[in-house]
């Protein structure tokens, strides 16, 4: 004992089973030079094996070290020393000793969170981009058919809007088209749809695969050309920067990770984490209203529109609904986002 | 050597883990799970798993955990490739539809993968365990009979668990020796009532304290809005009550269900098992853990796994009716890990109480 790893002979007490079989045997492993022999207490060797036949299995923690022999008997001993410095390492041996209580678990701590940190800022949206751009087109056009026959079934009446509604709501939604990169919109399949939707009121909305619908209380309200180029143009942004179905990943892979991280820990943790996940979400699809915001307010202008139909439609929305959001909503409050884009048409 | 098959021998289930060596592993798991974006919790499961089972005794004799990591990853890696699929899918509504109606069948099947990849990866004193359950009668137990309970208003519920215990215990082995459960359905009601029971001792002791506020939320609801500082105290306070009230009723329920089912089993017709845990101390134990937990951040938490482990190892115990160096292996058809990854990622109770 006490040998460095390299010693020709060593012997290790511990205790044999048969292969396959409960009975537990007291015996030593004795190592000469290249050969090994389990024998028990009764001097009746139990196996003979070439030594490099013998693989210990990693060292976890202080329990028992074990070795499959190759005719299947198990030796089990708890002489950890012996057997590190007779068969020396194994591929584990490494974590093992990482994970020897030390004061460098500080740091491990510390790095745990800044690494928490970086998955959530980055690591997610990397994530959910190489997801995006594997993901089928015909499955996203699939989705906006559902989506929509759905919406049909559900809250949607036929269009009661007349020609003359559309042609102008199509004729603002081809002008932004057409303003659009020919490679993004070669991406999308875009095409304006017109129902009318009593529940929903004045308003539009966008399907990941590139369908928009507006209602046509939307139409009769806001005749004006600039408010329905500021509104289309904010659904086309939801659509190009591909909103919905990076949310989508986004959770699932919230979910993943949750559970393999927190998955070992008391049950109730990993409950908070899904509940905080919640709330991420819709700091996440506020994030998205901005963005879209921001994205409709340059094409609008690019397209020749007044930037500023957007705040016109926000201003009236607040003056109908009130102001009642905060960090519960999906939506940042329209205040805060007819100041965010006053800012932005001023500077422009 | 000495042959003892006289009397029945009681042997004493023994956990020999340590707090600050688990924590070492934990910490490390943590830490490598994180940077590798979980790809290192295939790897990390397995070091955790082997030694809680290692640490564990029963006669002098250890459990083992076999898996790889590297299997572990493979089933987890299908099984995230399946969930994204099938988000995406199920946001086509009627596809969805069709998906979910394929879910009642494949949750059972996955569920019977899962346990048996358990069984056969574990073993004590150098045998196996098995599994022989069948995805039909699981998708009874597990997902038929749950519905048929709510028609009963969840009174039929502890019929229901019974018939999940048995499935699972029932179609276990260790090696070519079967694990038999049967149990009156008295035990079953008893502990469905006293959780019950505790929940709404807690709920009167609730209305007591607070009742006012609740009856004049009942009568006035836009008081709430008049007042947000009182909402937020009436949430933070529903939380409370649903952390005093469910959580210890969970906890209750499984004490007296785990004594049920070791002190109804047997293995290979002979080997009894008994245990006696408290319901009332492993409310204790489980409550002031999560204080702990939370207000170390989480830190403590190897600590409290430790405690509880031990808390049940002294509580359990084996009476050989016989030797225990009888028991034989069977060659078992190996299995994937993917049934193995949906139990873990979904966070799904088997129900065995080990």
């Amino acid at each position: 004992m006490g040998a460095t790893y390299g010693q020709t002979s060593a012997i290790i007490q511990g205790r044999a089973f048969p292969p396959m079989q409960s009975r537990s045997i007291t015996a030593q492993m004795r190592m000469d030079g290249i050969t090994v022999n389990v024998i028990a207490e009764d001097g009746a060797i139990i196996c003979t094996c070439p030594r490099q036949s013998v693989r210990f299995d990693d060292p976890i923690g202080s329990a028992p070290r074990r070795a499959t022999l190759p005719d299947g008997t198990l030796f089990e001993t708890t002489d950890h020393k012996t057997v590190e410095s007779a068969f020396g390492d194994t591929p584990g041996s490494i974590i093992h000793k990482l994970e020897r209580l030390h004061p460098r678990m500080v740091g491990f701590i510390a790095v745990a969170i800044a690494a928490t940190w970086v998955i959530w800022r980055y690591g997610l949206d990397i994530l959910a981009a190489g997801a995006l751009a594997i993901t089928p087109p015909q499955v996203v056009d699939a989705i906006d058919a559902g989506t929509l026959q759905t919406i049909d079934f559900v809250i949607a009446v036929p269009t009661q809007s007349t020609a003359e509604e559309r042609a102008i709501a199509q004729g603002v939604f081809d002008t932004l088209l057409a303003t659009l990169d020919d490679d993004i919109r070669a991406a999308h399949d875009f095409r304006l749809e017109f129902r009318a939707m009593p529940g929903l009121g004045p308003n539009a909305l966008a399907l990941p695969g590139g369908t928009v619908i507006m209602t046509d209380e939307f139409m009769r309200l806001f005749p004006s050309e600039d408010i329905q180029a500021g509104v289309l143009a904010h659904e086309i942004g939801h659509v190009v920067e591909q909103h919905g179905l990076r949310q989508l990943y986004r959770s699932v892979g919230i979910a993943v990770l949750v559970a393999l991280i927190a998955g070992d820990t008391v049950p109730i943790v990993e409950e908070i984490l899904l509940e905080g996940n919640v709330l991420l979400s819709l700091t996440f699809s506020r994030r998205s209203e901005n963005e879209a915001d921001e994205f409709g307010v340059d094409l609008a202008q690019q397209a020749g529109y007044d930037p500023a139909g957007l705040i016109t439609f926000f201003d009236w929305l607040q003056d109908e609904m009130g102001d009642t959001s905060s960090w519960l909503s999906t939506h940042p409050s329209s205040a805060e986002r007819v100041d965010r884009l006053r800012a932005l048409t001023e500077a422009q | 050597m000495a042959i003892k098959t006289a009397a029945p021998d009681t042997a004493q289930f023994e956990f020999r883990g340590r707090t600050g060596e688990w924590f070492g592993i934990w910490i490390t798991n943590l830490l490598l799970t994180i940077v590798t974006i979980g790809i290192y919790s295939a790897w990390a499961k397995v070091r955790a798993k082997k030694y809680f089972y290692q640490n564990t005794y029963v006669a002098g004799r250890n459990f083992d955990y076999h898996a790889t990591g590297l299997q572990i990853l493979i089933g987890r890696l299908i099984f995230v490739a399946g969930l994204v699929v099938f988000s995406l899918l199920s946001s086509i509504p009627v596809v969805g539809l069709v998906m979910i109606i394929g879910l009642l069948f494949l949750i059972p099947w996955l569920l019977v993968r899962s346990i048996r990849f358990n069984a056969i990866m574990s073993s004590w004193s150098n045998v196996r365990f098995g599994f022989d359950g069948q995805p039909g009668n699981a998708f009874m137990v597990f997902m038929l009979y749950p519905v048929l309970t709510a028609f009963t208003l969840y009174l039929a519920a502890p019929f229901a668990d019974r018939a999940q215990r048995r499935f699972v215990i029932n179609n276990h082995r260790l090696g070519k020796a079967p694990f038999a459960f049967d149990s009156g359905i008295g035990a079953f009601y008893k502990a469905f009532f006293a959780a019950i029971g505790w929940v709404i001792l807690m709920t009167v002791i609730f209305l007591t304290l607070s009742g006012t506020t609740v009856f004049m939320l009942i009568s006035d609801p836009e008081a709430l809005e008049r007042n947000p500082q009182a909402a937020f105290s009436i949430i933070a306070g529903f939380y409370l009550y649903a952390f005093v009230a469910f959580f210890p009723a969970a906890t209750i329920y499984q004490a007296f269900i785990r004594n049920t089912i070791f002190n109804g089993s047997m293995l290979d017709g002979k080997h009894q098992f008994v245990s006696n845990v408290k319901p009332l101390q492993l409310v204790w134990i489980a409550i002031s853990n999560v204080f702990v937990v939370i207000f170390t951040l989480g830190l403590m938490l190897p600590w409290a796994q430790i405690r509880i482990a031990r808390y049940n190892a002294v509580h359990t115990q084996l009476k050989a009716g016989g030797s225990l160096d009888d028991f034989v292996g069977k060659i078992e058809a190996q299995g994937g890990a993917l049934g193995d990854a949906y139990t873990d990622i979904e966070a799904v109770d088997i129900g065995l109480p080990i």
